[in-house]
């Protein structure tokens, strides 16, 4: 809009633009931030789900939260699920998308294979990954047997559950970050490699001196968005282990969803969602921080 | 540094051949320039000596060794790219420090020394500091530069180095690049779609035009001995013009006979279809009535210090140079004479210069 029209001629594009907004605001405040302000509200409250009475509860729901063993166990899964899943997650995109980067013949096959992982619904996946794991005669145990190693109950096993489901999420995660990335690493100018490989800088030092720079704001991208997609991990725990076995496999989304849904103790379970926003609310704010500086952006 | 031989060097994409068969021998210490129009297969010659694309058939020895099928960093070059390709997220110096720390086993004093050298040399020594980004194009290109003096490589590469940068900054960088030829002795094959660029900075040229090599020769020779009709219009603006004629010997000479004229050529060319080439400068035009044949002027622009007029003979037209106030009238019918001791003549079916041109 330029500065110098008469001001009538501002206020009606401005007032357009509003109008067009308008739709878009009207949902997100019905679906988005309404129901935050209501859990808000909420977790200050006694609310039973199919029971009209609310009891004003004060902080009472944060002191049991403090208090709730079952709450840390279920964040500290959440963060495990993260820190392991997300990284590992990124490199084999990273690899995958640096191999597919290149002019050799079939490499759209290659990049829909990968990719083919991103497009199955999680819940038909779950049931996939649910068969592959299972005892017996699940086909992973079977691989085992042939080089001698025991079968394992991997959902079963405390210990394997969680590790099991992370697998199948890197298996899941990586062919989506790979696509991201490999449209990042397109538009790096071919000839900068080009520059280097004359000097003789090796295919390593190209990566990580050339490539990863380059990139970073896309793998800064990648990871915030993983970030938000592993706090709410939710759907594979509830397709193959429902949070089990003795809570291995509870994350907090689940806890949430056990809370509100199963107990119906929805002033809980807000109380729960509140502290989930906010706690990964703040680790964005620390990546911000910590990465966001360092990201180089081409051309700027 | 050191001599570049290209023999019957080819590429081909897919069976498709680009670049037939070059043969081309840089010397060292020369400044040899490939040039032609765009597609004529310059840059992938280029390309092809400095190991980025792979030679389909041919040898490529640098210093005598053959590198036909070497790793680019076997071959000792450097290479400035038309987009520079400087690291953007790295310093003026680091772009310069970066391969040579990456890949040598220079010490970080003698890395130090030789950037700060080839800063002095460039002008460049107070933006080493600077990010690609913070500097101005010219001042990017001298960067670039500086990254391959660093290197102190056999042979320099250059693809289109200017064509990024504005009229003006060309012609100064021009003067540098010759300054860098002279001062440091560097064997240099350069790459540029600009004949201008070409005539002022080669000690050599070579014309390529659709994959093959037409000439190649000092730019005074390419301008007054052109091997064929490719040569004799590419060089030169405006370009040379060409006449349909019929060519027989007589005497010592030739007669050449246009639609509207017959002259006397000092050379023998035996009997052809021709076409009678000449420079801008080489044809005069005054008033109707003296003269070799006459012409309509169809259009005159005015460039400056000088005139150009366009005088169709016939069914030819010819382009003329002359001073301002000698400058016909659009329209106007004029004689015309040619400088017939530099004319040339080419095969029309073939285009080649005929002998004795």
């Amino acid at each position: 809009m330029p500065f110098g029209a008469p001001f009538q001629v501002r206020l009606r594009e401005a007032g357009l633009a509003y109008l067009l907004l308008l739709p878009s605001l009207v949902f997100l405040a019905a679906f988005t931030y309404w129901p935050i302000l209501r859990s808000v509200w909420f977790s200050f409250h006694d609310v039973v789900l199919g029971d009209s009475r609310i009891i004003w509860l004060g902080l009472e729901n944060y002191q049991r939260l403090w208090d709730d063993r079952l709450f840390w166990k279920a964040l500290g899964n959440t963060v495990f699920y993260t820190v392991i899943t997300i990284p590992v997650a990124i490199v084999c995109a990273l690899l995958m998308a640096v191999a597919l980067d290149s002019k050799l013949r079939g490499m759209a096959i290659y990049r829909s294979a990968f990719f083919y992982p991103v497009m199955i619904p999680s819940v038909a996946a779950g049931m996939v990954w649910v068969f592959l794991y299972s005892a017996g005669y699940g086909p992973i145990n079977q691989g085992l047997r042939l080089i001698g190693l025991p079968d394992t109950a991997w959902l079963y096993d405390s210990s394997w559950a969680l590790p099991a489901i992370m697998v199948m999420s890197v298996w899941k995660y990586s062919g989506y970050f790979m696509l991201i990335l490999l449209a990042a690493l397109k538009l790096v100018p071919s000839d900068l490699y080009e520059a280097a490989r004359l000097d003789g800088v090796s295919a390593f030092d190209r990566l990580i001196h050339i490539t990863l720079p380059l990139i970073s704001p896309t793998l800064y991208f990648v990871a915030i968005i993983g970030l938000l997609h592993s706090y709410q991990i939710f759907d594979y725990v509830y397709v193959m282990t429902h949070g089990g076995p003795a809570d291995a496999t509870n994350v907090l989304t689940f806890y949430i969803y056990q809370n509100g849904f199963q107990y119906q103790d929805i002033g809980y379970a807000s109380t729960l969602a509140n502290v989930l926003l906010l706690f990964v609310g703040g680790l964005i704010a620390v990546m911000a921080t910590v990465f966001g500086r360092r990201v180089h952006y081409l051309g700027r | 540094m050191a001599d570049v031989v290209l023999q019957g060097v080819s590429k081909a994409y897919a069976g498709r051949p680009t670049v037939h068969a070059v043969d081309l021998t840089v010397a060292d210490k020369e400044f040899m320039v490939l040039v032609g129009p765009s597609g004529c297969g310059k840059s992938t010659t280029l390309r092809m000596i400095a190991g980025l694309e792979d030679i389909t058939s041919g040898r490529l020895l640098i210093d005598g060794a053959d590198v036909t099928h070497a790793q680019p960093q076997k071959r000792d070059i450097a290479m400035v790219f038309q987009s520079y390709a400087l690291y953007p997220h790295m310093t003026a110096y680091r772009n310069m420090a970066f391969g040579l720390l990456k890949t040598t086993r220079l010490g970080k004093v003698e890395v130090d020394r030789r950037i700060r050298e080839a800063a002095e040399i460039l002008h460049i020594s107070h933006l080493l500091e600077r990010r690609p980004n913070e500097l101005s194009g010219g001042e990017r290109q001298r960067v670039a530069i500086g990254r391959a003096l660093v290197r102190q490589p056999k042979v320099f590469l250059f693809d289109e180095p200017l064509s990024n940068l504005d009229a003006k900054l060309r012609s100064r960088m021009r003067g540098e690049l010759k300054r860098l030829h002279s001062e440091l002795g560097l064997t240099v094959i350069y790459v540029t779609h600009d004949q201008i660029e070409a005539m002022t900075l080669g000690s050599r040229v070579a014309i390529l035009s659709e994959g093959r090599l037409q000439q190649v020769g000092a730019p005074m020779e390419l301008y007054m001995r052109p091997a064929n009709t490719f040569v004799a219009t590419f060089i030169g603006t405006p370009e040379m013009s060409l006449l349909r004629c019929a060519v027989k010997p007589e005497g010592e000479g030739s007669l050449v006979q246009h639609e509207r004229f017959s002259a006397t050529l000092p050379m023998r060319a035996g009997h052809a279809d021709a076409f009678l080439g000449v420079r801008p400068e080489e044809v005069r035009v005054s008033r109707p009535g003296e003269g070799l044949t006459r012409g309509i002027v169809e259009r005159t622009e005015l460039i400056g210090a000088e005139a150009l007029a366009e005088i169709l003979i016939g069914t030819d037209r010819v382009v003329a140079r002359m001073p301002v106030p000698e400058a016909p009238d659009s329209g106007a019918e004029v004689s015309v004479f040619f400088d017939l001791a530099r004319a040339r003549l080419f095969d029309a079916a073939t285009g080649r210069a005929l002998p004795a041109a």
